[in-house]
């Protein structure tokens, strides 16, 4: 469970997450007392990684800050049952990883397979990598954009499970282990699940490799 | 290995989840078989091109966004019946002694003109010999309690022992005390159930006001949102609709402000029309504005 925690702490960009010196259990303790300034420290303790998964997956401002918010108040709500029985940060990342997967899965009975497409107006929420290096040339951009795109459409038609799975190994790099963990299931099922997201992704983007 | 083993470790490989061992029997198999070593490179460029999705990062912005809707989510879920006992039965504001005293003394007027004492004490010949006796000690209210049944009220006084005061909710003396206490008294757990027992039997003229005032100028969040709640179940009316608009002029609590503009909201006429742009561009709450910006366009067509 532990590599869970150390796997995405690993991402997070220096000095986000981590407040200094905060003792995480008392922490919880007092928001479980029901004092909202505890949670609140609580939230901002994690609540750019919650984000992020949120973001990774749905890829739309809005939907990722609906999940966001779903998972922090089914935390909010079960809190008084949490029993330190598992690290917090584990158990925030289960609920986040369900919410995802529910997400998912709604869309997908909804039909709305494809993947979001960037809303205009709302580019200003994505810090893509490509577009902070001083040097890009028009072209490229695009040609990036299209590939981008494509992949995401590619990732939009795996089942709600692999799709969580390729995204959490392949993007967020937490290992299979940890990824079982999260998903309540073991690290065979969440290899196989990868096997096959894999396979899949292999064929429809066979043209571009 | 075999090439079967070898195509099946391949993801692990490249992932770095395979174990050291068998990591030396897939590297020692790839360096003697070119259909394998094909098979890894392909995987590898998959990997590649996979790698060009551009990584997103949430934009401070986005994350400012999503905090302060969740807090806005987290108020709604704090007025709950939970959220609400708290604000009831916490913090009871220090007793202001003329405040307080005024409203027992209205109680005590009022115990004269229509009141009944539990239990039956031995009555000293006059109102004005128990007064001296009992209610002179009364330090505060304790309790409001209305039978929607009979129509009575019943309030508990804390004195020396314990003395409580009867009477009918049908008698306008004592719905004028009730009001009275709602308006004044300290304690905002009594005032709520004030409140409640002035509805028992239903909203008359001066019930309505008292729950516009109560709603407006309360100083408890618990106690504007109960009232607030009962003024919706009034229904809608121009003298409603105007409490509202005053109400989202100066209200700070946001529970109260969200309740009071969903119900805006819901009743929305040409008349609330100013009031609802004004909230759509400026208030402070994401949540008010999107629904103002919602019913304004529905309203009149209009586009922000
Ligand atoms: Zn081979």
């Amino acid at each position: 469970m532990d590599g869970i925690c150390l796997e995405l702490a690993g991402k997070v960009p220096v000095g986000s997450a981590r407040l200094a010196g905060v003792d995480e259990r008392a922490l919880i303790r007092r928001a479980q007392g029901g004092d909202r300034a505890a949670f609140d420290d609580l939230v901002r303790l994690y609540d750019r990684n919650v984000l992020r998964i949120a973001l990774q997956i749905v890829r739309s401002p809005d939907e990722a800050q609906d999940l966001y918010q779903e998972a922090f108040l089914k935390v909010y709500r079960s809190l008084s049952r949490f029993r330190f029985e598992a690290r917090f940060s584990t158990w925030l990342y289960r609920v986040v990883t369900n919410v995802c997967l529910d997400h998912l899965r709604r869309r997908n009975t909804r039909k709305e397979i494809q993947a979001p497409m960037q809303a205009e107006g709302e580019p200003e929420y994505f810090q893509s990598i490509a577009d902070e290096s001083p040097t890009v040339n028009p072209e490229q951009t695009l040609r990036a954009q299209e590939i981008g795109q494509r992949i995401g459409r590619a990732l939009a038609r795996l089942n709600p499970r692999e799709r969580v799975v390729f995204e959490m190994r392949h993007y967020q790099g937490l290992k299979l282990r940890a990824i079982g963990d999260l998903l309540g299931t073991s690290e065979e099922t969440a290899k196989n699940c990868l096997f096959r997201a894999t396979q899949k992704l292999r064929v429809e983007l066979s043209e571009l490799v | 290995m075999k090439c079967k083993n070898f195509q099946d470790n391949l993801l692990l490989y490249l992932y770095d989840e395979l174990p050291g061992e068998e990591r030396a029997a897939f590297e020692a198999h790839r360096a003697e078989c070119a259909h394998c070593r094909q098979a890894l490179e392909e995987t590898r460029s998959l990997h590649q091109l996979l790698g060009q999705r551009p990584a997103v990062e949430p934009s401070p912005e986005l994350l400012v966004e999503a905090r302060q809707q969740l807090e806005e989510a987290l108020d709604r879920e704090e007025f709950g019946w939970r959220g609400l006992l708290r604000g009831w039965f916490q913090g009871v504001p220090a007793l202001h002694a003329s405040r307080a005293a005024s409203v027992l003394t209205i109680l005590v007027l009022g115990f004269g003109l229509g009141w009944t004492l539990r239990p039956r004490v031995n009555l000293p010949a006059s109102n004005g010999g128990f007064m001296g006796a009992d209610l002179g000690n009364i330090t505060s209210i304790s309790q409001v309690t209305p039978d929607p049944q009979t129509g009575e009220v019943r309030i508990t006084l804390d004195t020396g022992r314990r003395v409580t005061l009867e009477g009918s909710l049908d008698d306008p003396r004592i719905r004028q005390v009730l009001q009275f206490a709602v308006r004044n008294y300290d304690n905002p757990g009594i005032r709520r159930d004030t409140l409640d027992a002035l509805l028992v039997r239903g909203a008359t003229p001066e019930v309505r006001r008292t729950l516009v005032y109560a709603m407006l100028n309360d100083p408890n969040d618990g106690v504007r949102y109960r009232a607030l709640d009962a003024v919706r179940e009034l229904g809608w009316s121009p003298e409603v609709r105007d409490a509202f608009l005053e109400l989202l002029k100066k209200e700070t609590n946001l529970g109260v402000r969200i309740g009071a503009v969903d119900f805006l909201v819901a009743n929305a006429d040409q008349a609330v029309l100013p009031a609802l742009r004004e909230l759509a561009t400026q208030d402070a709450s994401f949540y008010v504005r999107m629904q103002c910006i919602k019913a304004v366009r529905d309203l009149s067509g209009e586009e922000f």
